[in-house]
């Protein structure tokens, strides 16, 4: 066991499993105390069970470690407060979360139901949130904190996931503006956008599609990095050295860890006063546009 | 009276004052029939009334226009498709939807009510899906459509913003997919960040603290952002424009809008990187990643001593 961490009070949400699971694994080796929330739920959320987080806790303790479970769910503010207060009746403080968990449903914009978009808003955005205020307030009055968010490339936009990209840049939204906000008391918020095979990941659909095309199980999971790998650069986020580090996303897929820049303007034009819809016209083709890729090009009907 | 959206119909979310009352009347001018939706809502969001989205429509009817008033609340999912019904009920179709009802609850995040977080991404996030769900629909059935959708430069951090920034992102991430999703159906889909003076961003408290600060001395006079500064009839040529055939290629976009400004801007994309074959350890990164990814990084708001 190493001591980076040593003293320091961790809470990883959905880390009864993949990713959060690893996160809270590395936290303990680096001698942080960990809160292991999981709600238990199947691969879509539904359910619940203890088992998942009892486990992990129980292998932080094999390994020398601290760890207590909590079992409720992110999506609403009384299990935010709920899972902070946890840290702070078993260990007296909290000073680093990672908020981890999350839930998909995939489905093509028009076809997609109110349900499914309020599923995923409530477990990403909403249940990034309802753990991040009750943080804050303690960290506010300590002075310091750590908080990691996990956001994903598919907010840079990937079909078939409108709600999944809404909430993972609604996620990233929110990190530069708590940044802002808690800064100033010596909190730093940062995101990651991962890549990694999890049981989230790596979906029964997935694993029937490649092997049509002739691939075996281990060839499969060998194509994703594992979620291991994506761990060291969350508890980095933790350390003192990352301490100026704040309001950013990183990209981390196995071994390769890349920061994203900020939106700026590219392309620009000007005048004095309002523009008239017929000078754009004849401007913004040849200026602002020129050249951009369609992302989805329009294709004919299939017959 | 011009004819680019000549017989188009479209639909304008909080068309009753501000940015889009200024996006109604352009779109109107340039020979579209438009849906004005307006809760009527005082500036906090509450309350009703149908006073805002009828003035509009009877002004757009006076510039020799058509138009029809709506009253749902975005927030709602039948809202929604009430809205996107009255277009089809009215016109007949739907050609282009502008996404762009919005409020504020700016609060500090660690003084932040969950309701306060809830009103803003109900309004901005659900009420941005739950009118372009039905549109998708019939955007897809007609493979044509244009959708614009209002994010923010707070979006890209805001300091008191927490529910508005992950809300505006929000809606940048859901443009990027619909985007994807509607393009092959011969729909774009695109984002501004406008900035505009309004009863939205120009608060009674602003006006006070503004005529504080030039009676004191403390800022020029005129410096600060007035109702009359900023115009929210800049924004709607653009909005406009991406909704005319000469912008049939732009999806996905997002675009900042201020007066005569107009910029195009990026998508966020790796700008530093470190690469290992295999597992970085943590002692690896704390070595490395100051000296590389994190060299020169500026934190937006560093750390500061407790006020005495």
């Amino acid at each position: 066991m190493a001591d980076r961490l040593k003293g320091k009070v961790a809470v990883v949400t959905g880390s009864g499993r993949g990713l959060g699971k690893c996160h809270a694994l590395a936290l303990a080796a680096e001698g942080a105390k960990l809160v292991i929330n999981d709600l238990g739920g199947a691969v879509d959320g539904t359910g619940a069970a203890k088992g998942p987080a009892d486990e992990v806790v129980e292998e932080i303790k094999k390994m020398g470690g601290e760890a207590v479970a909590n079992y409720d769910s992110v999506a609403t503010p009384e299990a935010g407060e709920k899972i902070v207060q946890t840290a702070v009746d078993a260990f007296g403080r909290i000073d680093i979360l990672v908020n981890n968990a999350g839930v998909l449903r995939d489905r093509m914009v028009f076809n997609m139901t109110e349900e499914e978009w309020d599923t995923a808003m409530k477990v990403h955005l909403y249940g990034h949130f309802n753990c991040a205020k009750p943080a804050c307030v303690l960290f506010r009055q300590q002075r310091s904190g750590r908080i990691i968010n996990t956001s994903s490339i598919a907010g840079l936009g990937n079909m078939g996931q409108a709600n999944y990209s809404a909430a993972k840049e609604g996620i990233v939204g929110l990190t530069r503006t708590v940044a802002i906000d808690m800064g100033r008391y010596g909190v730093t918020c940062n995101a990651i956008r991962p890549m990694a095979g999890t049981r989230l990941t790596l979906t029964p659909e997935l694993f029937e599609a490649w092997k049509k095309r002739g691939m075996t199980e281990d060839q499969i999971k060998a194509m994703w990095p594992a979620p291991d790998d994506i761990s060291p650069m969350v508890v980095f986020l933790c350390c003192d050295e990352a301490a100026n580090i704040n309001g950013r996303t990183f990209d981390v897929m196995g071994g390769n860890i890349g920061l994203y820049s900020e939106p700026y303007n590219w392309r620009s034009i000007y005048k004095k006063g309002i523009w008239t819809v017929d000078e754009l016209v004849d401007l913004i083709p040849k200026s602002l546009s020129r050249g951009l890729q369609n992302p989805s090009p329009p294709a004919p009907p299939k017959e | 009276m011009a004819d680019r959206l000549k017989d188009k119909v479209a639909v304008i979310t909080g068309a009753g004052r501000g940015i889009g009352r200024g996006h109604a009347l352009l779109f109107a001018s340039e020979g579209a029939k438009v849906v004005v939706n307006d809760l009527g809502s005082a500036r906090d969001g509450t309350g009703a009334e149908r006073g805002p989205a009828d003035e509009v429509v009877e002004e757009i009817k006076k510039m020799g226009g058509e138009a029809v008033a709506n009253y749902d609340n975005v927030a709602t999912w039948a809202g929604g498709e009430n809205i996107i019904k009255t277009a089809v009920d009215t016109f007949g179709k739907i050609d282009i939807l502008v996404n762009n009802a919005g409020v504020l609850r700016d609060r500090m995040v660690f003084n932040m009510t969950p309701e306060e977080w809830d009103t803003v991404i109900k309004v901005h996030l659900y009420g941005h899906f739950f009118c372009l769900k039905p549109a998708c629909v019939l955007f897809r059935q007609q493979r044509g459509g244009r959708i614009v959708n209002t994010a923010s430069t707070s979006g890209l951090g805001n300091r008191g913003q927490a529910n508005y920034a992950a809300a505006k992102e929000g809606i940048v991430g859901l443009t990027r997919t619909v985007a994807r999703d509607m393009g092959r159906y011969g729909v774009t889909c695109n984002a501004i960040r406008p900035a505009a003076a309004t009863r939205m961003t120009v608060s009674p408290e602003m006006e006070e603290a503004r005529k504080k600060r030039e009676q004191t001395g403390a800022a020029p006079s005129g410096s600060g952002l007035t109702l009359n500064a900023l115009p929210p009839e800049a924004i709607a040529p653009l909005v406009v424009f991406l909704c005319t055939d000469e912008a049939a290629n732009i999806n996905g976009c997002t675009f900042l809008v201020h007066s005569g400004e107009i910029h195009l801007m990026t998508d966020p994309a790796i700008e530093k990187s470190i690469h290992k074959n295999g597992r970085w350890t943590v002692d690896e990164l704390c070595e490395i990643v100051p000296k590389s990814l994190a060299h020169g990084l500026v934190n937006p708001s560093p750390p500061e001593q407790p006020k005495q």
